[in-house]
């Protein structure tokens, strides 16, 4: 069907006649650091969400790694059977689980033995600067930067070739921000993997993505800038 | 985000069949009984609710539920403003006191109301009394949760240029009235539906005469036409009020946000003693004397021995019925808490008109469905059919508790789940319910001491010999040796209220450590 890793077909969705997205098509090549901006309300939460599977298009069709996952009202493939990792906006760390068993929860869907399992938590959680003790503390007993580091950490561990970012870094102060950004960049070097950044920050833009796509208006502007 | 192939589906399928089956099959029974047929039909609701004598019924049904309700409201109402708004001392321990009459039976108040008042209880104005200690913490709890949801900001910014009482009476109330207005529904259909309180006060209404109709004349079609007419007002009120309430009937700390203010802090010592004495009225004074009363009874320990096996089946069947009502309210809880708004303001609606339905029509509904010969009737004259009337009865607003603890729980938090290739089961039961534990808990504590107090269905499902502790001080009421009754009612409390004190305590705990 496609040479692109992902690809979205005139993929509609929308919420009551408004918000969502409208007559999106958008093409992702694989590893390719893409960054979606746009205003609030403008349709880039629910493109996220529509490539994840959490929710169906009401028109269009998506396709992830040769695959039809999505088509009109129907999702093909569902949301855990993807494997598409997803940092969300407010983290969604579960509060019951230790940040380990967070990580872990997500390593126990991949079908692999118990000693791989183990040794692939134990090097994502250093992949993620997260030591020991770090992993052993609940969510609430983290800071903000700490949990980050581990809703990126259950993202990775399934090491899924494709990760989308909703905003992650809200709400946290500039000098932060800049550090997670920059150790995002060097995990993006360093494991290939293809992004979708959902940002406001302009600074998250230029470091983050190879280009830039502009929602408004449920609609992708047309005049995509291209980085470098 | 679930596909059709996850074990979602065979889960919720089960569970609304469960629902279908147990709870609505039976209304459904009644109303085409009441709607349809030679014997049962159109002319004969219409016929009975001309005639003079049914008149009277109508009369005395539409003041019990009216009485009820404006009672009710004016007690509960300014209690759950207190809770909400004024810093009152273990306000966790005090909202469980206060709402404990709603789990005592309502036939025990009115038991404790008769030795009380004596032949004065006995009157529609005694039901009214005894039905307002049990539903006004409906009116309570609803108000605690809208005032709670009230942004205190907008009281503090009115507080800036008026008085407090303008601004409960200009602010405050405005934005919560809606809320008490539906609790008031509520309790208008629950105290119309209510058989036990009428039945032991002697006062005539319609959910009596149904009683009467079946049990003592053995007249279904009778029944059926008297229960015609209650069901849809029932049904109709109930529906309108929880569509109105909906997501607000039940309400966790998470979803909540309303701090105390410090200007309405000059009401303390006024609610404080309100509150006082409110507890001796409708909890110390029943309670003391019933065991005044019960110390008449010859040999309290001959009583307990008399009701032995009636206090082991009420036990055996309150906690298998709470543990079934729990499991299938939370498959149906979950579906209803992530459903889209309209199917959800439909399915709370259903569920909260299918909890006004009067104990005895469903008891009679249940009968219809399951006494009939065959494999469609192996059930009937076991004590499963106990089983069934729990779970008709307690299902809905199980569901609707757990939809409203589900809701409580960010959806992201099933959807990552969900992006990291957990199934549907995996995520229930690692992610979901470990969050809701101490909700469950209370839906269960609570499905437990409505079912051990639970009569008017009992009454007409139970097998021939297969009492319940219900059952048993309901129909000896009458006749039994003085302090007989009273010594078993008491003893029905204590085993009530029990795990509602133990619930006390565990939060008193949870607040001080």
């Amino acid at each position: 069907m496609t040479q692109s890793f992902l690809q979205l077909e005139r993929v509609t969705k929308r919420y009551g006649g408004h918000g969502g997205i409208a007559d999106v098509s958008l093409a992702v090549s694989a590893g390719e650091r893409v960054v979606v901006v746009g205003p609030s309300g403008s349709g880039k939460t629910t493109l996220l969400r529509l490539i994840a599977g959490l929710e169906r298009p009401e028109a269009g069709e998506i396709w992830l790694d040769g695959r039809k996952v999505a088509e009109a009202g129907r999702n093909l493939v569902p949301a855990n059977e993807r494997r598409v990792g997803f940092v969300f906006q407010d983290l969604a760390l579960w509060p019951h689980l230790r940040a380990d068993e967070n990580v872990k929860f997500a390593a126990d869907s991949l079908g692999i033995t118990k000693a791989e399992r183990t040794t692939r938590i134990t090097s994502t959680l250093e992949l993620c600067r997260l030591d020991q003790q770090l992993a052993r503390r609940y969510p609430h007993e983290l800071s903000g930067g700490e949990q980050q580091r581990v809703a990126l950490a259950r993202a990775l561990v399934g090491a899924p070739p494709l990760l989308l970012f909703d905003e992650p870094f809200t709400g946290l102060d500039a000098d932060l921000r800049a550090t997670l950004r920059n150790e995002l960049v060097a995990l993006q070097h360093r494991l290939r993997f293809t992004t979708i950044y959902v940002t406001h920050d302009p600074h998250d833009a230029e470091t983050l993505g190879d280009r830039t796509i502009t929602i408004r208006h449920a609609r992708i502007e047309p005049a995509e800038s291209l980085k470098r | 985000m679930w596909g059709w192939r996850s074990s979602r589906t065979p889960v919720v399928l089960t569970a609304t069949a469960v629902f279908a089956v147990v709870c609505l099959l039976p209304l459904l029974y009644m109303l085409s009984a009441a709607l349809a047929g030679p014997r049962t039909g159109v002319s004969r609701v219409g016929v009975a609710l001309l005639d003079r004598r049914q008149s009277g019924l109508l009369y005395n049904t539409i003041c019990l539920g009216m009485g009820t309700t404006v009672l009710a409201s004016a007690i509960g109402a300014p209690l759950g403003f207190a809770l909400a708004r004024l810093a009152l001392p273990f306000t966790a321990i005090l909202r469980i006191v206060l709402a404990a009459p709603a789990l005592l039976p309502p036939y025990v108040i009115a038991m404790a109301m008769t030795y009380l008042v004596g032949s004065l209880a006995s009157t529609l104005t005694g039901a009214i009394v005894a039905l307002t200690v049990g539903l006004y913490p409906i009116t309570m709890l609803v108000t605690e949760v809208a005032v709670r949801r009230v942004e205190p900001r907008l009281e503090e910014a009115a507080l800036l240029v008026t008085t407090p009482g303008r601004v409960l009476a200009r602010i405050t109330w405005p934005i919560v009235a809606p809320s008490v207005i539906a609790a008031a529904l509520i309790i208008f259909v629950l105290a119309i539906s209510e058989f036990s309180v009428p039945g032991l006060l002697r006062v005539r209404v319609y959910t009596t005469e149904v009683f009467t109709a079946f049990a003592a004349l053995y007249d279904f079609g009778r029944a059926a036409s008297l229960a015609g007419p209650l069901l849809i007002v029932s049904i109709a009120v109930a529906a309108s009020a929880g569509r109105r309430l909906g997501r607000q009937l039940i309400a966790t700390r998470r979803g909540l946000h309303g701090d105390p203010l410090d200007t309405f802090q000059s009401w303390r010592p006024l609610a404080l003693a309100s509150i006082g004495c409110l507890v001796v009225v409708v909890l110390a004074a029943p309670l003391a004397v019933l065991a005044r009363e019960a110390l008449r009874a010859e040999s309290i320990g001959d009583v307990l021995r008399d009701s032995r096996d009636a206090a082991i089946h009420s036990l055996l069947i309150g906690l298998t019925g709470a543990s079934a009502v729990t499991l299938v309210a939370v498959c149906l809880g979950h579906a209803r808490a992530r459903a889209t708004p309209n199917v959800g303001a439909m399915l709370d609606a259903l569920w909260v008109a299918q909890f006004a339905v009067p104990s005895t029509v469903i008891g009679i509904g249940l009968i219809g469905v399951w006494n009939r010969p065959g494999a469609g009737g192996a059930l009937y004259g076991t004590p499963a059919m106990l089983l069934l009337g729990y779970l008709a009865r307690f299902l809905p607003i199980g569901a609707l508790s757990v939809a409203a603890i589900v809701r409580s729980i960010p959806e992201s938090h099933e959807e990552a789940a969900a992006v990291v290739g957990g199934g549907w089961l995996r995520t229930m039961v690692r992610i979901v319910i470990p969050q809701m534990r101490a909700g469950l808990l209370a839906v269960w504590v609570v499905a437990f001491v409505l079912g051990f107090g639970e009569v008017g269905t009992s009454i007409l499902v139970a097998p021939p010999g297969e009492s319940t502790l219900p059952i048993r001080v309901y129909t000896l009421t009458a006749n039994a040796p003085p302090g007989y009754v009273p010594a078993l009612a008491l003893f029905q409390s204590a085993i009530i209220l029990a795990p509602v004190a133990l619930l006390a305590v565990c939060l008193g705990r949870r607040r001080t450590s």
